[in-house]
């Protein structure tokens, strides 16, 4: 007898969004132009540059 | 001015999907780690986008381990452990810190990364699968990610994961039983499997009605359109 193995559904899903949404992947999180961009932005709102 | 403030009502819209009711709401799996920026950047954003939506979600969160090899007491800041895993000057380390404090704050989240405890998060996913089991995996994962970006709190030992779980009205011993006999681990590998099978690299990744896939920090409005459309297409079937 053998345990038991969970196998995984192996369903393909449809991608929906913006495919350059930010994410983190392996041990790095990137920022979005777009992000960066609207850190300027409310920066620039701010009057902290 | 925010762009999305938590919202007063999600907890109503947004439940635990083991207390939730036998009607049919949209089920949304969402995979995450404890100490993903974009994780808690998005939830707050699917649950803005839950909210405008205004249907009933169940949400079941599953593991993802950013850094699994990254030791429990890393001996160091964030900086330090970007800079010296990826090569990042440590200025320029500082500064995407910096950036993605900033659009924590346009969600409402104040990050404190001069506080934050780097660490492994396999303990973590396991008090989120015994919290599962206990009903009250949205209060725990929204404690975890809250102590890690938050509140400077330890996430990787298991004392500190049964005083966080014990917060939440969870029993503290049987949490560190249960962290200590690794109770839970396989359920964390199954859902790194499924990870896998599904095709995830990154997170925060969100599986709509076992049919959509949304990858990362979407805007609200994203999450609200893909719910509508996944009640539309149970309607059509009726």
């Amino acid at each position: 007898m053998t345990d038991a193995v969970t196998t995984p559904l192996t369903i393909p899903l449809t991608r929906v969004g913006d495919p350059t949404a930010a994410a983190c992947v392996g041990d790095f999180c990137s920022i979005p132009d777009h992000h960066e961009q609207a850190v300027v932005n409310r920066r620039l709102d701010e009057d902290l540059v | 001015m925010r762009e999305y403030a938590p919202h007063p009502g999600v907890e109503a819209i947004v439940t635990d999907v083991s207390t939730s009711p036998v009607s049919s709401p949209i089920k949304v799996d969402i995979w995450s780690d404890v100490q993903c920026p974009w994780c808690y950047i998005g939830k707050r954003k699917f649950e803005a986008g839950s909210a405008a939506f205004g249907g009933e979600v169940d949400v079941e969160y599953h593991s993802f381990e950013l850094a699994p090899d990254t030791p429990v007491d890393f001996d160091g800041s964030p900086v330090d452990y970007l800079s010296q895993r990826k090569g990042i000057p440590v200025e320029q380390v500082a500064q995407m810190l910096a950036n993605v404090t900033g659009i924590a704050a346009s969600v409402g989240l104040d990050y404190d990364y001069e506080h934050v405890h780097q660490t492994n998060t396999i303990k973590a996913h396991e008090l989120l699968h015994y919290a599962k089991a206990r009903g009250r995996q949205l209060d725990m994962k929204e404690r975890l990610l809250k102590a890690y970006f938050v509140d400077g709190r330890h996430v990787g030992r298991v004392e500190d994961l049964a005083d966080l779980a014990a917060e939440i009205g969870l029993d503290r011993d049987e949490v560190v039983r249960v962290l200590t006999h690794e109770t839970y681990l396989a359920d964390v590998k199954a859902d790194v499997a499924q990870a896998a099978a599904y095709g995830i690299q990154g997170v925060p990744f969100f599986v709509i009605d076992g049919t959509y896939g949304v990858s990362g920090a979407q805007d609200a409005t994203t999450f609200a359109n893909v719910l509508e459309q996944a009640r539309t297409e149970r309607e059509a079937v009726r």
